[in-house]
Formats: C-alpha cells, structure tokens, sequence
C-alpha cells in the first residue's frame, strides 16, 4: 500500500441486500443464576418485512496510510438507516466486536469521494493490527488483493461481511479474487 | 446407535502462539473436536488469559470468523499435524 498512486480511486461493493424476515424470535434465558424463576421467555416480533440495502467502499486514507471501510445502508424507499437500525441487521458477533473491541469502532465520517457523511471503522488502529496479521511479510513482496483480503478478515467480522476460507489460500501469488471492482 | 463419521469425531491439535505483548500460556498445546467452531478455542483464550479483546489470527495472515468449522481451518491451513493459532492482547493506538 505504499507504494505511488497513479490514479485515485476507491473499490466498491454495492447493492448487497439484507434481508430482514417477519419471524417471532424466542429466547430462553434458562442459564442465569441470579433470576428467581428458571426458563423465562422471551418473546421477541420483528415487526418490519423490510429489505436493507447497503454499499460498502474501501477508501485509501493518505494520511493514516490504509484502507478504510465506508458504508451505508438505506431503505428500499431511499431512506438511511440509522445506526442503531445497522446495528439491529449485524449479527450478533460482530455487534460483540463493535462495542468492546479497542481494534475496530464504528462512526460517521465524510466519505473523501462521495462527500457525504457514511458510517465508517475508525482506522487509527488499522496499521498495528495489519502489521501482526502479515507477520514478518515486507510490504514489497506482498500485492495489493493479498493485504486487502487480511484486511478485510479483521473489517468483515466487525460488519457481518464473511469471508470464504477458499479466498484466503494464498499459494498463488497473482491477484486472483477479482471480485473486487475499482471505481474512478 | 450408528457409528460417527470419522470426520466428526477427528480431533485436531492447535498450538497457541503468544504474539505481541500477549502472555505466554503455560498450556500451549490442546485438542479439540473439528466439528467445533473457531469461536471455542476464542473463547478458551478468553478464559485463560482474563481477557475480553484479544486479537485472534492464523499464520496465512488472516483473522479467522468464529463461525468457521475448527476442522476447515486445520485443513486449510494447519501444518505439520497442528493448527497454530496467534493471539495478541493491548495495542498502543495512534
């Protein structure tokens, strides 16, 4: 990633739906010691049938020197969400991540390209967990869909985006997950 | 009452690696089922080390989801019969 930029740039990923099922949810809380009756239920009804839409962008920040995930989800009519209501469609572990988790926190910031304001993952601490995921790997001898793909193993977790383990073999070194598409 | 397949009942060997200024755990070395899930041996760093944030990656330079299957990883990315597992604890921010 240091290496000069001819063209600037960010890659996106758009249109990925979230779909949220009308489903009555039942929750057992049988495994608590401190409640005086065991097996209380809780009954839980999603009340919307809504499907979510959500554009992720992977922006280079020059002055913090890695990528950084912009994202933001809308309403089929057009209307954002919030980030409460983003945070109702992660699942639960990357929830988790998002609120203890001193590597990785959600804001709003402005994204550099769009110029309005998207939800984005802090990257202050980006550089310190990459430089324990690549291990002692010189930034020269890696290319650049290998670092993005460790990247986003860390960043993907945190925004319910998984992964296939089938993508992180890295015995070939040519870029060969194209699934990335690089906007202008 | 019908056999286990074999892959269910296959234990593999993971190995944790102290990264970092992570402490070193006196029991390094443990087996767990492979039908169990990454988000086990997260757990058992947690318990173990009485920490809540740790940052958990396999040597091929990613972080694991702990959805993922204990067997897939060993398959995948163990070596020399065992997974290594790093984990690192506090990271200075800025």
């Amino acid at each position: 990633m240091g290496s000069s930029c001819k063209e600037e740039g960010y890659l996106s990923l758009e249109n990925m739906f979230h779909i949220d099922r009308n489903e009555e949810c039942l929750i057992v809380d049988s495994f608590s010691e401190r409640e005086e009756t065991d097996d209380v239920a809780t009954l839980v009804h999603s009340t919307s049938n809504e499907t979510h839409i959500y554009d992720f962008h992977i922006v280079y920040s020059f002055s913090y020197k890695v990528p950084v995930l912009y994202f933001h989800g809308y309403q089929s009519d057009g209307q954002p969400l919030s980030m409460d209501e983003i945070e109702n469609d992660l699942p639960p572990s990357s929830s988790k991540i998002l609120r203890e988790s001193k590597w990785t926190y959600m804001t709003l910031g402005e994204h550099p390209y769009v110029r309005r304001p998207w939800y984005t993952l802090h990257p202050c601490a980006t550089s310190d967990w990459m430089k324990l995921l690549l291990g002692g790997t010189s930034m020269k001898d890696l290319d650049i869909s290998s670092y993005l793909l460790s990247w986003l193993s860390v960043v993907g977790q945190a925004i319910g985006l998984r992964i296939p383990l089938e993508l992180q073999q890295r015995s070939v070194k040519h870029p060969s997950a194209s699934c990335f598409i690089i906007n202008n | 009452m019908a056999a286990e397949s074999p892959t269910s009942e296959r234990k593999v060997v993971v190995h944790l690696r102290a990264t970092g200024d992570a402490p070193i755990l006196k029991q390094a070395k443990f087996k767990i089922a492979g039908s169990d899930k990454f988000l086990k041996v997260i757990e058992f760093l947690r318990r173990q080390l009485h920490r809540d944030t740790l940052f958990v990656y396999v040597n091929s330079a990613f972080s694991p989801s702990p959805d993922e299957l204990v067997i897939d990883l060993y398959n995948n990315f163990g070596f020399d019969g065992k997974l290594v597992v790093n984990y690192a604890c506090s990271m200075a921010w800025g």
